[in-house]
């Protein structure tokens, strides 16, 4: 099994790894980092969400890339979302509004949101839906997903 | 947040379960790691039906990291095969006999015929490639009726037919009682001034959670066996396992992980995976671990639905329903999956046909049918969502024979007084059906609706409007249970408060994002005048909860609060004596003490009163001058059993707006009305509503499970097996007309379960009202633009 090294920042912290040439960054970030907060709900489609973490910023599906590409890049989980232990304005909307059941779908959410309020300060719900579609919930019925992305869109701005 | 202590029923609490979850702190059953765990890795049949000749697997021996390969031929001396009493239900049906891994010969595509254990996940999978297997192919019987033709090739071959199970539930017992219950119901038919006679087919479709299914064994000589499972039901997973493994129950404990990824129903059944999982690692004395792919899933589990029903309707001309007669049939797969062995939901769906609807008679027979596909697996709205999907759809079909309004005739017919004992032996405990209906009436506004409908169609739009209705289980009573599934239907909790003034409460169903932490705390904070923040919830793990069924069937907000009320009442009144004999207060009663605002009160007098804690503390940590009789520590075990079983009610109206150019739509509003009895926690119960009616939309619009000629599924992915994204649905609606159940301690009813149940109705009741003018009656799901299109094409042809 070819091996390459690689270095990747994620939430901060500097992983400086050998790893499988074919080993996915989810589960590089999974296994080799421990943040379990990243999910795999259809197994490297690239269709769920799930895996959704921010590589410099930018949201991707972590199921669809190798761990080697992300070599000297910054990534962002969920784990690195709250700063200093507060919660950010998304995530406590998350829970406010009750956006979340099993919780499974939700830190791809969280991650692709996070990003889409950046680049969307204001948007509207059909905005905001329009931005879930590669996020599937199979729990909420995504309704209160939108109310929160409104509610910390509502407080961010 | 709001509420006070007082008050924590019914208030806006935000959920305990949320800060773990939205910070990455969840723990699921792929989170859970032990040193040294082996993966295991599936080998699954290419063919829907063939005779395995012959499996090879020295390839994949032979490989680096390979720890073992098991084929079926390897296990069947080793572990019992199914069916297992405590996983097969008591009513008269044909078991279908098997073991994890298939033996002599496939069933269906995607039937586990071998396995490999390796160190290393990526291994395991390349040495499963690597295993050679040689069929020989069989017919494959594709679907109920070929399965049920005279000459039909026979799955389970040691079987007379292909039927598993089949009932006559109007008719009684006996053929001559059913030949007569038959002829007086066709003397109804004779004389009606309407009859209604259509087949509605429902397509396989089901839950599909979006954490797939998993399993995590290990095997210690003194301490037995530890399993971490996906699954809604520990308890009867820990008893199956134990027959199946002959591995003294004592020496097996289950767990559920504290969060799943949902469940709707598909994590309810005890599968074939977990069994050889388990049996690997006591085998090896590993750890064996198992995360099952998207790809397995929608293979293996999560179909359901797939039911025809030729549905006959007798009414009179004022709209008044006189008598109905359906015979069911549905597509079963192979049957073998422990505890529904793919024909409890058509049982289910039948006996729920009858609706909320007051039927003078009628005559329903259900046979269900195996074929070579998987075998159907429960998905929330067990059974009925087929059932409900042909009723509510010919419910509109007779209000447009009586020239009437679909609304009126469902008012005029639904059942009136409570209780109430359907045609199927289906019991209806309390509630206001008409209360709900016209609560959702008043949010219709059907004149004004009308009125725009009018409008828009002299513009050449075409909008609709649909109604449906639902009663649904709140709760499984021991009473269905127990021959449904020979399992029992109480809810247990255990409360046990800690010396500081905290509360634990455990529960042996294992929840699935239900919010059952949060619920059960407000429950618990209430009855004590605590806060929920002090109460620590214990799920799922069979070695500290006490015995439940598991979470199904909404027995969450009727029979385990309930059974956690019940465990603090009775601490209550434990606390309550001795604190009366503590304060030499002899005339006091245990009703005279009020727990509220973290204070025990003596009523009479505001200014005798401890702190909950000092309360607790003193029964617990000081069990010294107590009453007589009465001995310290404070915990307590409830079982609860409602007097009978319960329902819950909703009805629901979309509007939609059709293009007859193309056959696409668009849902303008979805409303509904229900009656959850007294509410717990405001938002849990709306998000529930919200999802489940969106995921009866994603099943009748999008989700098909499809099979080709050969039994090839084509659909084990989610491109391919398309789930509603956020953009494809409306917010919905939700407004109550609550009737307290008065069976339950807090008036609460279940909900949840069979709420997707009356959305295809709905729906497709709405289309056709749109495209009145072209006379179309949609019967087949799912429904789609294109076939849509076709109707109106096929409609203005002829017109
Ligand atoms: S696991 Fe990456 S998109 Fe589904
Ligand atoms: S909350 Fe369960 S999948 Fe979204």
């Amino acid at each position: 099994m070819s091996t390459t090294t690689i270095t990747v920042t994620i939430n901060g912290e500097v992983f400086e790894e050998t790893v499988p040439v074919r080993m996915l960054l989810v589960d590089f970030i999974r296994e080799r980092a421990a943040l379990t907060g990243t999910h795999i709900g259809c197994t490297y489609e690239g269709v769920c969400g799930a895996c959704t973490v921010q590589i410099d910023g930018e949201a991707v599906k972590s199921c669809l890339m190798v761990a080697a590409q992300a070599d000297g890049h910054e990534i962002t989980t969920v784990e690195g979302l709250a700063q200093g232990g507060e919660l950010s304005p998304l995530q406590r909307a998350f829970n406010e509004q009750h956006a979340l059941q099993c919780g499974y779908c939700t830190p791809g959410i969280l991650m692709n949101m996070d990003e889409f309020l950046r680049e969307n300060p204001d948007p509207t719900d059909d905005e905001i839906r329009h931005g879930l579609v590669g996020n599937l919930c199979r729990c909420t019925g995504y309704a209160h997903i939108v109310d929160a992305v409104r509610q910390a869109a509502k407080e961010t701005r | 947040m709001t509420g006070t202590s007082e008050g924590w029923v019914g208030s806006h609490f935000h959920r305990k379960e949320d800060h773990r979850l939205i910070t990455g702190k969840g723990r699921f059953l792929a989170d859970i790691a032990r040193p040294a765990a082996l993966h295991i890795v599936f080998k699954r049949s290419d063919h829907a039906h063939a005779t395995i000749e012959s499996v090879d697997v020295s390839a994949a021996k032979a490989m680096a990291g390979v720890v073992a390969v098991v084929t079926g031929d390897d296990i069947k001396d080793e572990i019992l095969p199914m069916p297992q009493p405590v996983v097969q239900p008591a009513l008269p049906a044909t078991y279908p006999k098997h073991w994890p891994l298939a033996v002599g010969k496939v069933k269906w595509h995607g039937e586990p015929v071998a396995a490999v254990i390796a160190r290393d996940p990526y291994v395991a999978a390349d040495a499963a490639e690597a295993i050679e297997v040689d069929y020989d192919p069989l017919p494959y019987v594709g679907d109920a009726e070929s399965a049920l033709a005279d000459g039909a090739t026979i799955v389970h071959e040691d079987w007379p037919d292909n039927i598993i199970f089949q009932m006559d539930f109007t008719g009684g017992a006996d053929e001559e009682s059913q030949r007569a219950h038959e002829a007086k119901v066709q003397e109804v038919f004779d004389s009606a001034d309407i009859v209604i006679k259509q087949r509605f087919t429902c397509h396989r479709c089901g839950v599909a959670p979006m954490e797939t299914r998993g399993a995590l064994f290990e095997w210690d000589e003194s301490d037995g066996l530890t399993g971490w499972l996906t699954t809604q039901r520990p308890h009867i997973d820990r008893l199956a396992l134990s027959d199946i493994l002959e591995i003294p129950a004592e020496k097996i404990r289950i767990i559920a992980p504290r969060d799943q990824g949902g469940g709707f129903g598909v994590k309810a059944p005890f599968y074939r995976e977990p069994m050889l999982i388990a049996y690997m690692a006591k085998k090896l004395g590993r750890p064996v671990r198992w995360i099952e792919t998207r790809q397995e899933h929608l293979m293996a589990v999560s179909q359901e639905r797939d039911q025809i029903h030729d549905l006959e309707v007798a009414a009179a001309s004022d709209g008044k329903l006189l008598a109905i007669r359906d015979r069911g049939l549905a597509d079963c797969g192979d049957g073998c999956e422990g505890v529904y062995w793919g024909f409890l939901m058509p049982f289910l769906g039948a006996v729920e046909l009858p609706n909320a609807y007051d039927w003078p008679i009628g005559d329903i027979k259900v046979k269900v049918a195996i074929t070579n596909k998987s075998a159907l697996s429960p998905a929330r709205a067990f059974g009925e969502f087929p059932t409900r999907f042909a009723m509510e759809r010919a419910i509109d079909m007779v209000a447009k024979r009586c020239g009437m309004e679909p609304a009126d005739v469902r008012r005029k017919n639904l059942v009136a007084t409570l209780p109430h004992m359907s045609i199927t032996n289906e019991y209806f405990d309390s509630g206001d059906f008409i209360k709900v209906w016209d609560n959702l009436m008043a949010e219709a506004d059907l004149p004004g609706f009308r009125a725009s409908q009018a409008e828009a169609r002299a513009e050449g739009r075409y909008l609709g409007i649909g109604f449906g209705l639902g009663v649904e289980l709140s709760g499984v009573a021991s009473e269905l249970f127990v021959p449904m599934e020979n399992q029992p239907g109480y809810g247990a909790a255990t409360v046990r408060l800690d010396p500081r003034g905290k509360v634990l409460v455990f529960e042996g169903d294992a929840p699935g994002g239900q919010g059952h932490e949060t619920t059960v705390a407000q429950a618990v904070a209430h009855s004590f005048g605590i806060h929920p923040n002090d109460v620590v919830v214990t799920t799922g793990d069979t070695g500290t909860t006490p015995f439940g069924s598991g979470t199904v069937g909404a027995r969450a907000g009727s029979y385990f609060v309930s059974a956690a009320v019940q465990a603090c009442e009775f601490l209550k009144e434990k606390i309550a004596r001795i604190m009366a004999h503590d304060l030499a207060l002899a005339e006091a009663s245990p009703a005279d003490f009020s727990f509220a605002d973290g204070f025990v009160t003596y009523q009479k007098d505001a200014n005798i009163k401890k702190t909950f804690r000092e309360a607790v503390e003193r029964v617990i940590m000081a069990p010294i001058n107590l009453p007589e009789g009465e001995s310290g520590g404070l915990e307590h075990t409830a079982f609860f059993e409602a007097e009978k079983p319960m329902i819950a009610f909703n009805a629901d109206v979309c509007t939609v707006e059709v293009d007859i150019e193309t056959g696409q739509f668009k849902i303008l509003s979805w409303t509904t009305s229900e009656d959850v009895g007294q509410i717990i926690n405001p938002q849990i119960v709306e998000g529930q509503m919200q999802g489940a009616i969106v995921q009866g939309l994603s099943n009748t619009m999008f989700e098909e499970f499809v099979y080709d000629e050969n039994g090839q599924q084509l659909t084990a992915d989610f491109e391919n097996y398309k789930l509603a994204t956020a953009a494809d649905v409306p917010d919905i609606k939700v407004t109550h007309a609550p009737t307290p159940c008065p069976y339950t301690p807090l008036g609460s009813r279940g909900i949840g379960e069979g709420r997707p149940s009356d959305v295809p109705g709905t729906l497709c009741n709405a289309i056709c009202d749109a495209l009145g003018p072209f006379g179309i009656e949609i019967t087949d799901l799912p429904l789609r633009p294109d076939s849509l299109w076709r109707k109106i094409q096929a409609a203005r042809g002829a017109s």
